[in-house]
């Protein structure tokens, strides 16, 4: 068995480890300036602005072409979404009122009871 | 760099075999990673209780033969998915409290739709957590129910619990939930009113997109995700490291956009007014001061968090009007705090042992 010291291999990957570190620490300082702010937002205002332009005109273009851009895609898939979480709900619902009727709670009627205690006062973990 | 002394040569041949076996298994193993999907998530047995455009309310079937008579309502953090609580068994925080006997719900976020960029915070705070506690209070039959908040989620929770304070909120827990926004460095930079114009970007875009939220998170650790990559290479051999990774990575690139006027909220109240911190933030008018929450609490923050660095967290604790009230530092960062394998051993037994005796 190779200890760490002369293990090449570890040694790449304390290497990596410190580079990591080393980068990231950099970069942080470098990103906590106020140039970097005035320079990020600059470019960000910038390719949010383009991006919403160019989103509109491919919609645009899409529907001359009768079909559906990705964000119609899209909601059309959360909308199945949520027809399934309403089935969900709907069957839940079932579930409840199949369940023993004269439960004085439905939505206790299928659960154990709510009779659990800790296990010991004193096992609390520090 | 000076060579390393007392180099073992002996050693050499038999490191020479390990790693060749390990680059053949690289090999295969790298395009088994490339031609199957990851392991399936948040699949612990669930039923929606309700769901209403971006909010999904979820209730767990109870694992336990007897349960803690109050109900634990999680709150996920409105930028991710709520699955990170339920990996896989075994590394699943919700299958752990289940097990343990506690009946839990999950308030769960999906994507705003594009009509939904008008959601504001009072949307969050004054109407989907209220709705979400009544229907846990309907579904359990309990007046009581336990609040735990992730991240942002435990910021709405706060601001619930101060603008409700004589109930049914009967714990609160946090984990890892800033306050002090002045103290989260990068994003306060990121977001210094002298360059970023949030009405600009919100008024044109809508709703903010993921790939900005997730971008805003890589720049907090730039270097960390090409190291990510080269150590999934070298580990590509190791099926419970590649595993992990796979979890962890779907998770951190599962990055939800973020409502509009909810956006624009965030960053001038919390970013640049720092309102939480200075008491006077307020939600639909409702004034939202933490000393207004009385309730049993516990905070619990990571010693390596590089998204809440402590300084945006530890005045959460004397800030909280509680009596009864503590904060446990733990070791890990901000995602490994709430799961994965360090974990199961250090916070959810602690989570378990501070709720269990609560709850009853």
């Amino acid at each position: 068995m190779t200890d760490k010291i002369t293990d090449p291999v570890a040694l790449w990957q304390k290497m990596i480890g410190e580079m990591e570190k080393g980068f990231n620490s950099f970069a942080t300082k470098a990103m906590e300036t106020p140039e970097f702010s005035q320079a990020v937002n600059r470019a960000g205002g910038v390719a949010a602005g383009a991006q919403k332009q160019f989103s509109d005109l491919m919609e645009k273009y899409l529907l001359s072409l009768n079909l559906p851009s990705r964000e119609q895609m899209t909601g059309i898939a959360e909308r199945l979404q949520a027809i399934e979480g309403q089935i969900g709900e709907i069957k839940s619902m079932l579930r409840q009122m199949s369940a023993t009727p004269g439960e004085k709670q439905i939505g206790a009627a299928l659960r154990p009871p709510r009779t659990r205690r800790p296990p010991s006062e004193g096992g609390e973990q520090k | 760099m000076n060579a390393p002394t007392g180099l073992d040569f002996a050693s050499v041949p038999e490191r020479i075999q390990s790693e060749v076996q390990r680059a053949i298994q690289r090999s295969i193993k790298g395009v088994e990673y490339f031609s199957t999907s990851g392991p399936t998530l948040g699949s612990t047995p669930k039923d929606v209780l309700h769901s209403r455009g971006t909010m999904s309310l979820y209730h767990y079937r109870p694992m336990s033969d007897e349960i803690y008579r109050v109900p634990v309502l999680i709150v996920m953090a409105t930028t991710n998915r709520g699955y990170i609580l339920d990996l896989v068994p075994g590394q699943s925080f919700i299958e752990f409290l289940l097990k343990r006997g506690y009946d839990v719900y999950m308030l769960d976020w999906s994507a705003p739709r594009p009509e939904e960029k008008s959601l504001r915070m009072e949307d969050y705070v004054l109407d989907f957590i209220p709705d979400c506690v009544r229907r846990v209070q309907q579904d359990s039959g309990e007046q009581d129910v336990s609040v735990i908040g992730y991240c942002f989620g435990g910021v709405l929770s706060l601001l619930y619990g101060s603008i409700f304070p004589d109930g049914p909120m009967k714990n609160l827990i946090c984990f890892t939930t800033p306050i002090d926004f002045r103290e989260m460095k990068l994003f306060s930079n990121f977001s210094d009113r002298r360059y970023f114009d949030v009405d600009r970007l919100v008024d044109s875009v809508g709703n903010v997109p993921p790939e900005m939220i997730l971008s805003s998170f890589e720049m907090l650790r730039p270097a960390s995700r090409t190291v990510s990559q080269i150590q999934l290479w070298e580990n590509i051999w190791n099926d419970e490291f590649v595993k992990s990774y796979r979890m962890f990575d779907r998770w951190a690139t599962d990055t939800l956009p973020l409502a509009g006027e909810y956006f624009r909220t965030i960053t001038k109240d919390l970013m640049w007014d720092n309102k939480l911190f200075n008491d006077t933030m307020s939600v639909g008018g409702r004034a939202a001061k933490l000393e207004n929450i009385k309730v049993p609490f516990l905070h619990a923050v990571a010693e390596h968090d590089h998204i809440v660095p402590y300084d945006a967290a530890k005045h959460l604790i004397a800030k909280i009007g509680s009596e009864d009230k503590q904060e446990v530092m733990l070791k890990g960062g901000h995602v490994s705090l709430v799961a994965g394998a360090n974990a199961v051993k250090r916070l959810w037994p602690k989570l378990d042992s501070w709720l269990g005796k609560r709850s009853t």
